[in-house]
């Protein structure tokens, strides 16, 4: 007899529609799992066996042939435990088709039959069509973030079947987390003592969506300002914490209480990482990489000038479009990786270089540790400025400076006027007709072109410089930006020869 | 085949490994009169040298036979007649210890060199010299107090000495390339490299344009690559080359202080410009004036120093001792900001501090600042500009 059981698999952060059909004949007894299953699906087959066994069920002494459709794809995860278990029974005869009618399945069984959270369940519920989706209790609240479906939740297989079967309940509609997420605040601006400039840059980086680099000798709180960028961010929207919890749920990542991500993730990737832990990709599995764990968040890269300029330059493609396409011999996928990228790094290899004639590189390895950084990278980020150790006076008497929840207020109001001109932040306006939507004053343009003439801004750094002053604008509830904003967007902007290490 | 000079074979003695110029003057010297290089160079590839000199077993050192049977065989990929005629074709000159032409002011060194490569005009040496050196990881000062130093001297008609190095070398020579149009003296290079081996690569333009507009001098043969030694040595020439060494700016142990040693052990007379206490770059310099050399803050100390006091420099050319620019007219915020900025390299965060002012009054003032040539920025530092003659070099006014 036949059974054919809907569920799903993952490729990338994609949930793909997969069903399980089951045949069992007379023959002699034997397994076989067909239709490009990768090893963790192979092994399903003794973990199934034992949890049948386990949960009172017989194992037919017959032939079984598992196919999983459609078999051109390959297929990955425990996730398909469940449904080959619960196709079986249908197929033996233990358990009447119609009990499962309309229902999908997805879930790892344990060999004591209990069922376990499975990787990836947000992109595999979205692609179920079937109107009920029965998971593991650990999974319920993530699989019912997709909203379409009727999500049914057991913790073991017994108690599945006795639910099936209407003897036994299924479990309540909400479930305990499916996992303990850390659920620790954003750290507060208001700890920064001192660093004016550094805070500001935080704000105008949070409110326009610019990228930030900071450059600056061990100590001088980099990383301290770099961390509290998240908390200046708004909430996720609907949408946007959607996609970042497909993604953190393709990972495998933990979930917040909740299941939904609604702050902007933050991802700190140590400056080793390879380049397909940062940008995705794999052999097995295609997983996402830092910077899609990242998408609608910040991704924040201290010491830029130690990482590879191989793995750099990945970085470069994802800045541009907002997404990253990841291809192999067996799967191309597309991550979205549209983040906001806070980067922070010593102005030279000996950290020591405060001002311009205090390093004790050699010219060489100046070269070289510059080198490592290409100039089109480095353009990327239109805030660029150096931060020095704080004064001594600022970190014992200072006055606290305003704190994260003011900030954010007012980054709130400058998003809602970029909204207002039609997109997320002002780092994403087009570049035709920048100039109409920036609004320069007459005295602002000057400006401009005193610093063009002596080749101080180049013409791509232009358009970067009129965005931040739009910003700068937009947090200080200006219509028009001045010559104060883009002076001061210019102040944001250190040249590049800095960093080369030209003293 | 022509027939070649002797110092075509004194070049192919230099070009044998481990023949340093101690050792090619013992080889090419040593005796009265002085040994043919043509002779040398035939004993050598023959390897009867410490056959026919046995003298030389005691100039060359321990292992003079090991060296000897080494540079025979070394020899024989070495072709004069190829040398010579690439040296040629790059117009490069040799000067042999003990010519005629060989510069009068190496000529009495306690440690002259045996051979000199040159390039370009050699009549510069005919006039009185001055060194210019200081550390290559220079502050914006030091590289515009080079500049000025370098254009205004060479415009009272003094060489100027230097070692394209990067940093206040570099900056000094083109200063003198400034203050040689029109008259001045033509600078001088001394080159720890080969002459066909640009060193440092940054420096290209610079190295080709004093080779055409002054001279270029090296002890090393042809392809030497920059090592390290080389350097100290090269800064020996550099001294004896020049009535005066001035050293702009020299961190605590930098190498321009290899320059004033040996200048001290000739007696040529050591100027330091000073600097702030607080600049690492100045360390070095700061140092040589607390041990008694004379400071230079304008050149016209460089010229007393050069007992050419009487030389007028050109009044367009003379910076005077304080050359601030005006800014008497300016507005309240601008004041304060300029207060607040040091001659050194300061933080925009220590401008905001020390003035008050809000972040964007603090920038659209420390443009107007830049624009009207009274501050300059960095990276991220700030600092007041001094002179402003070789501030910008880009002029721009912005229409009103």
């Amino acid at each position: 007899m036949i059974a054919t059981i809907p569920t799903a698999t993952l490729t990338g952060v994609d949930g793909r529609p997969v069903t399980v059909e089951v045949h069992v004949s007379n023959g002699l007894p034997g397994f076989s799992i067909v239709g490009l299953p990768d090893a963790s699906c192979r092994e399903s087959r003794d973990r199934v066996r034992s949890a049948l066994l386990s949960s009172g069920q017989g194992w037919p002494m017959k032939r079984v042939t598992v196919n999983l459709a459609p078999t051109s794809l390959r297929k990955g995860g425990s996730g398909l435990d469940l449904p080959i278990a619960v196709g079986l029974l249908v197929a033996n005869g233990d358990l009447d088709a119609e009990h499962v009618e309309g229902m999908a399945f997805l879930g790892e069984l344990g060999l004591d039959g209990s069922l376990r959270r499975v990787a990836g369940m947000v992109p595999m519920v979205e692609a179920i069509a079937a109107p009920i989706v029965v998971v593991p209790a650990t999974s319920a609240e993530e699989a019912g973030l997709v909203g379409r479906h009727e999500v049914r939740s057991t913790s073991s297989l017994s108690s599945l079947l006795g639910a099936l079967r209407g003897s036994g309940p299924w479990d309540a509609a909400v479930t305990t987390p499916s996992s303990v997420a850390s659920v620790t605040a954003d750290p507060d601006l208001a700890d920064v003592r001192g660093q004016r400039l550094g805070r500001w840059a935080l704000e105008i980086a949070a409110a326009g969506n610019h990228h930030l680099l900071f450059v600056g000798p061990p100590g001088s709180g980099k990383t301290m300002l770099a961390r509290r960028l998240p908390g200046l961010l708004p909430d996720l929207d609907r949408d946007e914490a959607l996609a970042a919890t497909r993604v953190h749920s393709a990972a495998g990542q933990p979930l917040p209480p909740g299941g939904l991500i609604r702050r902007p993730p933050f991802r700190a990737p140590h400056h080793n990482a390879s380049s397909v832990s940062l940008l995705g990709g794999g052999t097995s599995a295609m997983r996402p990489g830092e910077i899609s764990l990242a998408h609608n968040g910040v991704l924040f890269i201290d010491e830029l000038g130690e990482m590879a300029a191989s793995t750099l330059d990945g970085l470069r493609q994802p800045l541009e479009e907002g997404l990253i396409r990841v291809a192999r011999a067996r799967a191309t996928v597309a991550f979205p990786a549209r983040f906001l990228l806070v980067a922070a790094m010593n102005p030279c290899p000996c950290g020591d270089g405060g001002p311009p004639g205090t390093c004790r590189c050699s010219e060489p390895a100046r070269q070289r540790y510059g080198r490592r950084l290409s100039g089109p990278l480095l353009d990327r980020f239109d805030l660029r400025l150096t931060v020095d150790r704080p004064d001594v006076a600022d970190l014992l008497g200072g006055q606290p400076g305003e704190s994260s929840e003011v900030v954010a207020q007012r980054v709130l109001g400058a998003r809602a006027r970029a909204t207002a001109r039609g997109v997320r932040a002002n780092a994403d306006l087009p570049g035709p007709g920048l100039e109409a939507t920036v609004r320069l004053q007459a005295a602002a343009a000057r400006v401009l072109e005193y610093k063009l003439r002596v080749g101080s801004l180049s013409a791509r750094g232009l358009h970067r410089v009129q965005r931040v002053a739009r910003t700068i604008a937009d947090l200080a509830d200006a219509p028009d930006v001045t010559e104060d904003h883009v002076c001061a967007a210019l102040e944001l902007r250190i040249g590049l020869e800095a960093l080369e290490g030209v003293a | 085949m022509t027939a070649l000079p002797p110092s075509a074979f004194a070049v192919a003695l230099s070009l044998l490994p481990g023949s340093t110029h101690r050792r090619l003057r013992a080889l090419l010297g040593g005796r009265s009169p002085a040994p043919d290089p043509a002779e040398v160079w035939r004993a050598t590839c023959e390897r009867r040298l410490l056959d026919v000199r046995p003298e030389l077993v005691d100039a060359l050192g321990r292992d003079a036979r090991a060296m000897t049977k080494r540079w025979s065989e070394c020899a024989k990929s070495i072709d004069p007649h190829q040398t010579w005629a690439e040296l040629q074709r790059d117009a490069v000159g040799v000067w042999l210890f003990g010519d005629d032409d060989f510069p009068a002011a190496l000529t009495d060194d306690p440690d002259p060199p045996a051979l000199l490569f040159w390039k370009g005009d050699p009549s510069a040496l005919h006039r009185p010299a001055a060194a210019i050196v200081g550390t290559r990881r220079c502050t914006s000062y030091g590289v515009d107090v080079a500049r000025e130093f370098g254009a205004d001297l060479a415009a009272a008609g003094v060489a100027v000495v230097s070692g394209l190095a990067l940093g206040i070398d570099g900056a000094a020579h083109e200063g003198a390339l400034v203050g040689a149009t029109g008259g001045g003296a033509p600078p001088v290079a001394v080159v720890g490299s080969g002459l066909d081996v640009v060193y440092p690569t940054r420096h290209r333009r610079l190295w080709k344009r004093v080779g055409e507009a002054g001279l270029l001098l090296s002890e090393a043969p042809p392809g030497a690559i920059p090592e390290a030694w080389r350097f100290p040595r090269r800064n020996r020439i550099l001294a004896a080359l020049s009535g005066v060494v001035v050293v702009v700016e020299s961190h605590e142990r930098g190498g321009s202080l290899s320059t004033v040693r040996a200048a001290v052990e000739r007696g040529i007379p050591v100027m330091a410009v000073p600097g702030s206490v607080r600049s690492p770059s100045s360390a070095g310099t700061n140092r040589l004036l607390v041990d008694g050399v004379a400071p230079a803050t304008d050149v016209t100390d460089v010229l007393v120093a050069l007992a050419l006091e009487g030389v007028q420099v050109s009044a367009a050319q003379a910076s005077p001792r304080t050359a601030a620019p005006d800014s008497s007219d300016l507005g309240p915020v601008e004041s304060d900001l300029l207060a607040a900025i040091d001659w050194a390299p300061t933080a925009t965060e220590a401008i905001l501090r020390r003035t008050g002012l809000s972040i964007v009054e603090a920038s659209s003032g420390l443009v107007r600042l830049e624009v009207r040539g009274l501050v300059r920025k960095q990276g991220g530092w700030w600092e007041r500009v001094g002179s402003s003659r070789f501030a910008r070099e880009r002029d721009y006014t912005p229409p009103a």
